[in-house]
C-alpha cells in the first residue's frame, strides 16, 4: 500500500518543484509509474480475500478494481487538463495538479480503508478537492451553485451516517470491516432498525446518486472541469456504491423490506433520467444524466444484496467509471474548439475530425452497452439478478436498456452526424494527446473483455 | 502535412495556399448540399492579430502537449510509452499470467477432463446425490 501512498504524496512536491516547462511531462511520468505499480492490486491470492493488509487499510476483490481505476484515472485526468490550463498561470497549474493528486490520496484512501471511521473521513475529505475543483476552475456562473449542491447534498445526508458508525461502534465495539464481517445480526429495536439502515445509506445513495437526490449530479458534472468530470463520473459516483456494499454487511437483517422503495425508485430513476437524457440540449448534462442512470441500475443491484446483483453492480461500475470519463474527454475536445456544450450548434464533427468520430462512435456503443464489453456484462448480470428478485423490473430495465440505446445513439448522430454549422469556421485537427487519452480509456474497457474476472468482485 | 507543403507557395495551386484550413471540395456546390465550401465562404485571415492562433502554424507537429516543440515531443513520448508500452502492455500481461485465483479456471478444466474421462469410460458423468446415501443417519420416525 505505501509503494502507492508515498509516491502519490510526494507528486504534490513534484508538482511544485518541477521546472515550468517540465511540470506536465514530468507529473504524467510519475503518475503513470503509480498506475503501474497499482495494478499489483488485482492479484488477490489470500482465502479470506483481504489482501495487502496493514493495521489501516488492505484491499480486497471489491475495492481493488476501484482502486486501479482511481489510480489509472490521474494520468488521463492530467492527460486531459493538460490544454485547458496552458494559458493558467504556472502557479495555478501546479495548485491544480495538487488538487488532483490531494483527491487521489483521498480516494485511494477511502477505498482502501478497513476501519469505517476512516472511510468515512476519507468520503469526507474527498469533497473538499473536488468542491475547489468545480467553483475555481467551472468555466460558467453556475459553477457557484454546483459547488454548493454538491457540497451540501454530500454533507448533509452523510452527517447522519456519522452518528450511525459512533453508535455501532458503541454497540459493537468495533467498526473494523474485517470484524464486521463476521458479526451475527445486531440486536436493535425495531424502530430504530428504519432509521439505523437509512440513516447508514442515505450518504451513499445520494453519492450514487438514487433518482429523487439526483439533482447535484448534472450540475456538478457540467460545471466541473474536465479532470472534475472525469473523476466525479468514474470514481466518485463509484463511492457511493462501495459505501453501500461494504455497510449492507452490517445491515444484512433489516434491509429485506426496507430496501423496497428504494429499488423501485432507482429502477424508475433508470427510466426517468434517461428519458430526460432524451431531451437535453447541453451534451454534458446529457452524459451526466446517462450516468445517473447506470448508477440507477448499479443501486437496485446492490440493493437487492445477491451475489449475482453485488458482481454485476461492480462490473457495471467498473465499466461506466471508464465509459463515462471517455464521453467527458470526448464532450471536453469539443468544448475546447468550440467552446459551446449544445449540441445543435456542434454537428456534424464527423465531417470535421472523422478520427475522433470512431472514438465517439465506440463510446457511445459502449455506453448503450454492447457486447462484448464490460457494460453489456454488468447490466445483464444486474438484469438477470433484479428478475429473479421480481419479474416486474424487468419492465423498468428493459424500456431503461432500450432508451439508453436510444440516447446513446442520439448523442453519437446529433454530435457526429447532420450538416456542419455555418458559423463553424475553422476547428483545429485533433492532437496526438487527445487521441491517447480516449485510447487509454477505450483499451482498458477492450482489454477487460478478455479477462473479467478482475472486476468480477469477491461475491462471485 | 499539407502545411508544410505550403513553402512551396505558389508552386502549388491556389487551393493549398491557405493552409490552416482542412482541405475540403473547391467544387461548386450542386443544389443539394446546403452549405457552401468552408474555404470559399470564409478565408482566415490574420489581420486581425489578437485572434485565436492555431499552435499547427507555428509547430505543425503539434502534438497537443505544449507549445515548446521540444518539451511536446518529449511529453507525446513519455505520454504514449508510459501509456501504451508501459500500462496497457506490461500491465496487461501481468494481469493476463495472474495466478487463478480461487482454483476456478482449474476447476473449469477438471469438470471438463472428468466428464471426457467418464464417458469414455461409460461411467455416469456425475452421481446424482452430493452426499454418500450410505453415510446420512437419520433419525427414526419420531411422533408429531
Amino acid at each position: 500500500m505505501l509503494k502507492i501512498l508515498i509516491p502519490t504524496l510526494l507528486l504534490i512536491p513534484t508538482s511544485w518543484l518541477a521546472k515550468a516547462k517540465w511540470l506536465w511531462p514530468t507529473t504524467l511520468l510519475h503518475s503513470f509509474i503509480i498506475t503501474l505499480f497499482s495494478l499489483a492490486w488485482l492479484k488477490n491470492t489470500t482465502e479470506t480475500n483481504w489482501s495487502t493488509l496493514n493495521p489501516y487499510m488492505a484491499t480486497d476483490p471489491l475495492s481493488s478494481p476501484l482502486l486501479t481505476l482511481t489510480c489509472c484515472l490521474l494520468p488521463l485526468m492530467i492527460l486531459a487538463s493538460q490544454n485547458h490550463l496552458a494559458q493558467d498561470p504556472l502557479v495555478r497549474q501546479r495548485i491544480y495538479i495538487t488538487l488532483l493528486v490531494t483527491l487521489q490520496l483521498s480516494l485511494i484512501m477511502a477505498f482502501a480503508a478497513t476501519e469505517l471511521t476512516m472511510f468515512y473521513v476519507m468520503f469526507e475529505t474527498s469533497l473538499i478537492p473536488t468542491l475547489i475543483l468545480i467553483t475555481r476552475w467551472g468555466n460558467q456562473m453556475e459553477r457557484l451553485n454546483a459547488g454548493t449542491y454538491f457540497l451540501f447534498y454530500t454533507l448533509a445526508s452523510s452527517l447522519p451516517l456519522l452518528i450511525t458508525l459512533l453508535a455501532f461502534q458503541n454497540k459493537t465495539g468495533t467498526l473494523s470491516l474485517l470484524i464486521i464481517q463476521l458479526l451475527g445480526p445486531i440486536p436493535i429495536s425495531p424502530y430504530v432498525n428504519i432509521i439505523w439502515w437509512t440513516t447508514s445509506l442515505l450518504a451513499f445513495l445520494v453519492k450514487m446518486p438514487l433518482y429523487g437526490v439526483h439533482l447535484w449530479l448534472p450540475k456538478a458534472h457540467v460545471e466541473a472541469p474536465i479532470a472534475g468530470s472525469m473523476i466525479l463520473a468514474a470514481v466518485l459516483l463509484k463511492l457511493g456504491g462501495y459505501g453501500m456494499m461494504r455497510l449492507m454487511l452490517i445491515l444484512s437483517p433489516l434491509a429485506k423490506e426496507l430496501c423496497y422503495p428504494f429499488i423501485i425508485l432507482a429502477l424508475w430513476g433508470v427510466l426517468m433520467t434517461s428519458s430526460i437524457c432524451l431531451g437535453q440540449t447541453d451534451l454534458k448534462s446529457l452524459i451526466a444524466y446517462s450516468s445517473v442512470s447506470h448508477m440507477g441500475l448499479v443501486a437496485a443491484a446492490i440493493l437487492i444484496q445477491t451475489p449475482w446483483g453485488l458482481t454485476g453492480a461492480l462490473i457495471l461500475m467498473i465499466a461506466h467509471g471508464l465509459t463515462s470519463s471517455a464521453l467527458f474527454c470526448l464532450a471536453n475536445t469539443n468544448y475546447e474548439r468550440t467552446h459551446t456544450r449544445t449540441m445543435i450548434l456542434t454537428r456534424g464533427s464527423q465531417m470535421i475530425l472523422p478520427l475522433m468520430a470512431t472514438w465517439w462512435l465506440i463510446t457511445c456503443l459502449a455506453n448503450l452497452a454492447l457486447p462484448p464489453l464490460p457494460n453489456l456484462m454488468g447490466e445483464l448480470i444486474i438484469i438477470s439478478a433484479l428478475l429473479g428478485w421480481s419479474w416486474w423490473t424487468i419492465i423498468f430495465t428493459g424500456a431503461g436498456a432500450l432508451i439508453t440505446a436510444t440516447y446513446s445513439l442520439y448523442m453519437y448522430l446529433m454530435t457526429q452526424r447532420g450538416p456542419v454549422p455555418n458559423h463553424m469556421i475553422s476547428m483545429n485537427p485533433s492532437h496526438s494527446r487527445e487521441h491517447l487519452l480516449l485510447t487509454l480509456h477505450l483499451l482498458p474497457l477492450l482489454l477487460l473483455v478478455f479477462k473479467p474476472t478482475t472486476i468480477w468482485g469477491s461475491a462471485y | 502535412m499539407l502545411i508544410r507543403l505550403s513553402r512551396f507557395g505558389l508552386a502549388l495551386p491556389r487551393l493549398l495556399s491557405n493552409p490552416q484550413t482542412r482541405f475540403v471540395s473547391q467544387s461548386k456546390p450542386s443544389g443539394a448540399t446546403v452549405s457552401p465550401a468552408l474555404t470559399e465562404l470564409h478565408p482566415v485571415s490574420e489581420k486581425a492579430g489578437h485572434e485565436e492562433v492555431s499552435p499547427f502554424v507555428k509547430n505543425p507537429d503539434y502534438h497537443g502537449f505544449s507549445t515548446d516543440p521540444v518539451v511536446d515531443e518529449w511529453n507525446m513520448r513519455v505520454a504514449f510509452f508510459m501509456g501504451i508500452s508501459v500500462a496497457l502492455v506490461i500491465g496487461g500481461t501481468f494481469l493476463r499470467y495472474l495466478p487463478d485465483h480461487g482454483m476456478r479456471e482449474w476447476a473449469r478444466r477438471e469438470a471438463e477432463r472428468v466428464i471426457l474421462q467418464r464417458e469414455k469410460e461409460g461411467l455416469p458423468v456425475i452421481d446424482e446425490n452430493y452426499y454418500d446415501p450410505n453415510k446420512i443417519i437419520l433419525p427414526s420416525a419420531e411422533d408429531k
